[in-house]
């Protein structure tokens, strides 16, 4: 029952054609949330009394580090889809969303790197956040490279899908173990894992930024499947039709 | 079972550079550290840890390249499945020769090494249980790594591996310091024992599969 | 009596398709012979049938459980750096290593039993592969290409005894190039449009 529900709603022409029609609302809304929080956060929210203006790269990087390991989450969803049922559609989707997952987490590294000269005054610690963030992007291209090393797509989703699902149990391990590890050497004043409680008049911006920032990626994420899609079932009757 | 583990022993045996080199390298890394700094400016026998985890690290990645390649590649590992069908058994028992070829013995090199420079003679076989568990849990992941990446290469290997091995890294250098403060060894021992165990019964499911997924 | 039968075989990679729509069946004591084009997909199809590859659709029935088959593809699943003898001693068994030597001596291979394998000639590594296939005893025979690189008398050779097997009611499956000159049913591949 469960298996044929799934393959019903989970075959890529109708995923094409649903998103399809919702699309162009998830970008617009997306994008415009993502310009409001970040006018309001750069233009409008007030100075934090301790960092000044350069806490103000938060609306990017908070956003940024949140996707970075939501992305993950979807893509481990979708590969125990393709492993258990064997559903086309999850690999498509996992392969679609790993170069969106490395390129947010990318941001999120990067953004920090930034944040930290004026906080801490180096563009680099090894701290437990940054350094699970490093592993998690070391992840991501992990993924990517293991799927483009095969010419046979099918064995490549397959391979992709078991390495997704054995990195999903090791993300909290790593967490773990990396919290585990640099609380032993370091004082916990650079962590930014226990920032002071916000200020309203930060926060709603911050709230509409991350908002704004998934959908965009969501967005983005069905932009790139189609494309994938389309490539990859280019001799199917329904591509030819539909291109 | 008995039969293929020393069918495995025996190939191994005699492929001195699969099993010999790896070993070779780790002795080399560990003399060429001390000449590379100013030994009379540090305390070597804290410092000379890292070096021992790291090539730990590094030689367990190289000994376990081509475990699985070397059959995949002369069309050996494709005879096995038609004759085993149940790869766990063959995985199970292909890791557990290297971990007996190379990896015990690697991990006698890094306790005689911690010994030599100056771990107490009393808490030498602890490094040596510590390292011993770390390369049953190394041995394990890079062999998954090597299975994903089987004709592909070290870089791909590195590359899903890595981010397995970092944790372990962690844990073994936790593990030293109970040995250096002389406090919780037996917890962090236990947890590593714990860790290897399973993952030494669950990783060859995933490596079995793994392996037949490139066979088709 | 039916051994195998395949219905509507279909295999395609990156959804381009191979093959499709392949139905056969083999009984026991006959051959069948896989023949088409380079890229056709006759090794796929031999793969198929051992069990290693799923096809994309279709299915291949065995009438008798736990089939005992030995195969040799293109790889020839011998070890370079042990010396002949010892890839038997790790292939047979020690009851059935008499029947192995006595391919050896066969293919005049003995003279070079404790040589490295990697300093064989090719032919000479494709005898000692085929040894494989040839000294045991299976309900069925899978070949791909096996005659690739031996000289006249080892092919008559090989032949000869293929025949006698299937004499006995083994079964046979192979892909060659070169005319077996072996009692077998044709399976032509051709080339296929993707409409």
């Amino acid at each position: 029952m469960i298996t044929s529900f799934i393959h019903r709603f989970s075959s890529p022409k109708s995923f094409v054609e649903v998103t399809a029609r919702f699309f162009s609302y998830v970008m617009y809304l997306g994008l415009f949330l993502l310009a409001t929080g970040w006018i309001w956060g750069l233009a409008f929210a007030p100075e934090d009394a301790i960092q000044g203006n350069s806490y103000r790269i938060i609306f990017l990087h908070v956003p940024a580090s949140i996707f970075a390991q939501l992305i993950y989450f979807f893509m481990a969803v979708c590969a125990l889809m393709h492993l258990v049922w064997r559903v086309k559609l999850a690999a498509y989707l996992i392969k679609s969303s790993a170069p969106v997952g490395a390129l947010i987490t990318f941001i999120a590294l990067f953004s920090g790197s930034i944040w930290g000269i004026p906080t801490w005054g180096t563009w680099w610690q090894w701290d437990a956040r940054i350094t699970s963030t490093l592993i998690l992007f070391i992840m991501y291209l992990g993924i990517i490279t293991l799927h483009s090393s095969f010419s046979n797509a099918e064995k490549a989703d397959r391979l992709m899908s078991i390495l997704v699902v054995v990195g999903v149990v090791n993300i909290p391990i790593i967490k773990k173990s990396v919290d585990w590890w640099s609380t032993l050497h370091q004082p916990a004043s650079i962590t930014i894992s226990e920032a002071p409680s916000i200020d309203l008049s930060m926060l709603y911006p911050l709230l509409i930024s991350i908002s704004g920032m998934g959908l965009t990626l969501i967005a983005l994420g069905i932009l790139i499947s189609k494309l994938y899609i389309i490539t990859r079932e280019k001799t199917k009757k329904w591509v030819q039709n539909y291109v | 079972m008995i039969n293929l583990l020393t069918h495995e022993a025996f190939k191994l045996r005699h492929r001195l550079r699969a099993w010999l080199g790896p070993l070779l390298i780790m002795v080399l890394v560990l003399i060429a550290f001390p000449l590379s700094i100013d030994v009379s400016q540090y305390d070597l026998n804290k410092f000379y840890f890292s070096i021992i985890v790291v090539s730990l690290l590094v030689i367990s990645f190289l000994a376990t390249e081509s475990i699985f390649s070397e059959d995949y590649e002369d069309g050996s590992l494709e005879q096995i499945y038609l004759e085993e069908k149940d790869f766990y058994k063959v995985v199970l028992t292909k890791i557990s020769i290297y971990i007996f070829f190379i990896g015990i013995p690697m991990s006698l090199i890094g306790s005689l090494f911690s010994f030599a420079n100056g771990v107490a003679a009393d808490e030498t076989p602890k490094i040596f249980v510590i390292l011993t568990f770390s390369t049953l849990i190394l041995f394990n992941i890079f062999s998954f790594g090597s299975a994903l990446s089987i004709n592909k290469g070290a870089m791909l290997g590195v590359l899903v591996s890595l981010p397995l091995a970092l944790p372990v890294i962690v844990l073994l250098g936790r593990a030293i310091r109970t040995v250096q403060y002389g406090e919780g060894f037996i917890e962090v021992l236990s947890l590593l024992a714990g860790v290897g165990l399973i993952l030494a019964a669950v990783m060859p499911i995933i490596i079995s599969a793994t392996l037949k997924t490139h066979l088709e | 009596m039916q051994l195998i039968t395949a219905s509507n075989l279909g295999y395609s990679i990156n959804e381009n398709r191979l093959f499709h729509n392949l139905t056969f069946s083999l009984e026991t004591g006959c051959g069948l012979h896989i023949k088409g084009g380079n890229g056709s997909g006759k090794s796929t199809l031999i793969r198929i049938l051992l069990g290693l590859t799923s096809p994309s659709k279709g299915e291949v029935v065995f009438f008798k459980p736990n089939l005992n088959i030995s195969y040799l593809g293109h790889k020839n699943a011998i070890k370079q750096y042990l010396t002949p003898l010892q890839n038997l001693e790790l292939i047979f068994a020690p009851s059935e290593l008499d029947d192995a030597m006595t391919w050896m001596q066969t293919f005049g291979l003995t003279k070079v039993q404790d040589e490295m394998t990697a300093t064989l000639s090719f032919g000479q590594q494709k005898k000692l592969a085929l040894i494989r296939v040839l000294g045991k005893s299976s309900d069925l025979i899978v070949l791909d290409e096996p005659f690739v690189g031996l000289d006249d008398l080892s092919r008559d050779l090989v032949s000869q005894f293929l025949c006698s097997r299937l004499a006995d009611g083994t079964s046979l499956v192979l892909t060659s190039h070169i005319d077996p000159g072996i009692p077998c049913v044709e399976l032509i591949l051709s080339e296929q449009s993707n409409d």
